[in-house]
């Protein structure tokens, strides 16, 4: 119980934090219109025609690429949920959480709770903005919703990993170069903006099993198709199996590296 | 007096070796302003650590209230309160932000909270301030907020860890009237750091003096001032005229006095045990009996400076050279211990 009130408080500070920036509120939503309005007007020669379409499996590359977006945007967002950790540790905060009377585990489930809502905010813009721009949800709000449901939990994914390293790590500057190192590989070694079957054999292995392949597949299931659960349910059950993992092995490293 | 604070042969192994506490021992009794003094690196803020639950200690048995602190540290974090020696205040949130949320990982009610935030920010005249961003306050204001957002959950022990360290001499005063209010009205227990010792000589109950992890003294500034030998009295007489021996006697005789001894200007120095103020009419007295004239006077007191450099053996500015000299030296030692 206290686990959840203190988790609860954790991530408010950081959510208050994340309105009170304007600016990256901003920014984080300009990214993806840039996104959709340049390489979507690009990109809509390869699909308009009876053979791209079927490659993309839609005529229009927005509609392909809007999952797509929603991915990369969540995962630039939950790579940096283990910068506050160590922003927190450099400013002594995180000693005064610790000498607080509140659950240890809530201090990197906080963290990574305030990345997955402040992931699905984002994702609830860009669902308007592809709106504005044409892309037509088959599923609905309910579709929608699930999608966000994944995109979060997919942040909560990387999250996790982030803070895994942040636990260990003194500097912002480490972090940063950690984490840049496999964010951009993870998007373009994906099925994020190119079909799989469009890929160099290498490239397609590398995807198969890249996870934010796995989070792709159900939203651009929802996005183009409808409700087929044979093909939205193993998506979201790796999805779901990842981000448990990953949250118990930053709870273990966190709780490691806070022992002396 | 209850014992709020017990330490009995406290040691701290960091993981990396090095030995920052090193059997120590001090009992500390409720309501009481206990002052721990030494130099960089003694030992002070881990010691601070291990009794709030940051740390978890190498070897020894602590006590907070009676409670052994390793088997109920959820209770002992109820009751203390902690400001680092570093300010830790979130500068993207106000104050009223800052002091609300340490209150939620305090588990108090929001209207618990709001009433006491509101207290503590007026006691500490930030009130005003509350909405403005912590990045817009000064490194006073700063201070003090830390200081607040300890208080929030009303500890009966308080722990400030240098929390005068870099401010001026205003609001160093400030802060010490808020501690010696906490004190006197709601009969908190404070232990202190600090490198300030005419604060801990004014402030402090008791004081310890920590070197290289060990307690060197711990008592009252007065007994620790009188332990290492008493005021000092400088006479200058004119017109003794060979009957010098007759009058050091005398002065020997008087009561309190340790010793007396010409210097080589001609001026005496007469060492008393206490109250060399006392001691200064008696002298007049004694001299007109004897028609000599005392042509000047000076008296010196003991400072806690001296009884600190007295016990730690180096001044203050010395501190970081023979400090690394000495970690150095240490960490060979424990190496040595450990069959490195
Ligand atoms: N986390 C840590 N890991 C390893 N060694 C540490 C750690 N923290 C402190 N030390 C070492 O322990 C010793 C005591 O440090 P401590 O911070 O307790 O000193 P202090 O008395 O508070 O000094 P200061 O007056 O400079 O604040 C020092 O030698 C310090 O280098
Ligand atoms: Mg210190």
């Amino acid at each position: 119980m206290t686990l959840l009130f203190d988790t609860w408080y954790v991530a408010k500070r950081e959510l208050i934090k994340f309105f009170r920036t304007k600016v990256r509120l901003v920014f984080t939503l300009i990214q993806p219109v840039i996104w959709l309005a340049f390489m979507g007007n690009t990109m809509n020669r390869v699909t308009n025609n009876p053979f791209g379409a079927q490659m993309f499996g839609t005529s229009n590359y927005l509609t392909f690429m809007t999952p797509g977006v929603i991915l990369m945007t969540v995962l630039f967002g939950g790579v940096f949920g283990g910068m506050s950790i160590v922003w927190d540790r450099r400013i002594g905060y995180l000693e005064k959480l610790m000498a607080a009377p509140i659950n240890r585990g809530a201090i990197p489930f906080g963290k990574a709770l305030a990345v997955m809502v402040q992931g699905a905010i984002q994702v609830v813009a860009i669902v308007v903005i592809a709106l504005l721009f044409g892309v037509r949800f088959q599923t609905g709000i309910g579709g929608v919703l699930l999608i966000i449901v994944i995109a979060s939990l997919f942040s909560g994914i990387l999250s996790g990993i982030s803070l895994s390293l942040a636990a260990s790590i003194r500097t912002i500057e480490t972090l940063m170069a950690i984490v840049n190192l496999f964010t951009l590989p993870l998007m373009f070694a994906s099925n994020a903006l190119f079909p799989i079957t469009m890929m160099p054999g290498w490239l397609a292995t590398i995807a198969k099993f890249n996870p934010v392949t796995y989070a792709v597949g159900p939203i651009r299931e929802l996005t183009i198709h409808g409700w087929e659960w044979g093909k939205i349910l193993p998506g979201t059950g790796v999805i779901v199996g990842l981000t448990l993992v990953f949250m118990l092995i930053s709870q273990i490293v966190f709780q490691r590296a806070t022992s002396e | 007096m209850q014992t709020a604070i017990e330490v009995n042969d406290l040691v701290k192994v960091y993981k990396n070796g090095v030995r920052a506490v090193d059997g120590v021992s001090f009992h500390v009794g409720r309501g009481e302003i206990f002052g721990l003094l030494g130099p960089n690196g003694a030992g002070k803020s881990t010691t601070i650590k291990i009794l709030i639950g940051l740390l978890d200690p190498t070897a020894g048995d602590l006590r907070i209230n009676g409670v052994d602190i390793r088997r109920h540290p959820a209770e002992i974090k109820r009751a203390t309160g902690y400001a680092a020696q570093e300010t830790a205040i979130d500068d993207r949130l106000t104050g009223w932000e800052n002091i609300t949320l340490q209150g939620r990982f305090y588990h108090l009610s929001g209207r618990e909270i709001r009433v006491r935030a509101t207290e503590v920010l007026e006691m500490f005249n930030l009130y005003d301030r509350r909405k403005h961003l912590t990045a817009t306050y000064s490194g006073g204001m700063l201070k003090r907020l830390d200081i607040a957002c300890a208080l929030i959950h009303r500890p009966q022990i308080l722990f400030l860890d240098e929390p005068t360290l870099g401010l001026d001499v205003q609001t160093r005063q400030v802060i010490w009237d808020y501690v010696e209010q906490l004190r006197t009205e709601h009969e908190m227990t404070i232990f202190v750091t600090t490198h300030y010792m005419e604060e801990a000589d004014v402030l402090c109950d008791r004081v310890a003096i920590i070197d290289n992890g060990e307690i060197a003294a711990l008592d009252t500034p007065d007994a620790l001032k009188a332990g290492i030998g008493g005021d000092v009295i400088y006479v200058r007489f004119s017109g003794i005229d060979g009957n010098e021996s007759a009058l050091q006697s005398r002065i020997g005789a008087v009561s309190h006095v340790r010793q007396v001894k010409p210097t080589a200007d001609g001026t005496y120095r007469v060492i008393v045990e206490q109250a060399g103020e006392e001691t200064i009419p008696q002298l007049f007295m004694l001299c007109e009996q004897l028609g000599v004239t005392i042509d000047a006077v000076s008296l010196k007191k003991p400072s806690l400076d001296d009884v600190y450099l007295h016990f730690t053996g180096h001044a203050m500015r010395d501190d970081t050279e023979n400090h690394e000299a000495h970690m150095k030296a240490r960490f060979m030692r424990g190496r040595a211990r450990r069959g490195k």
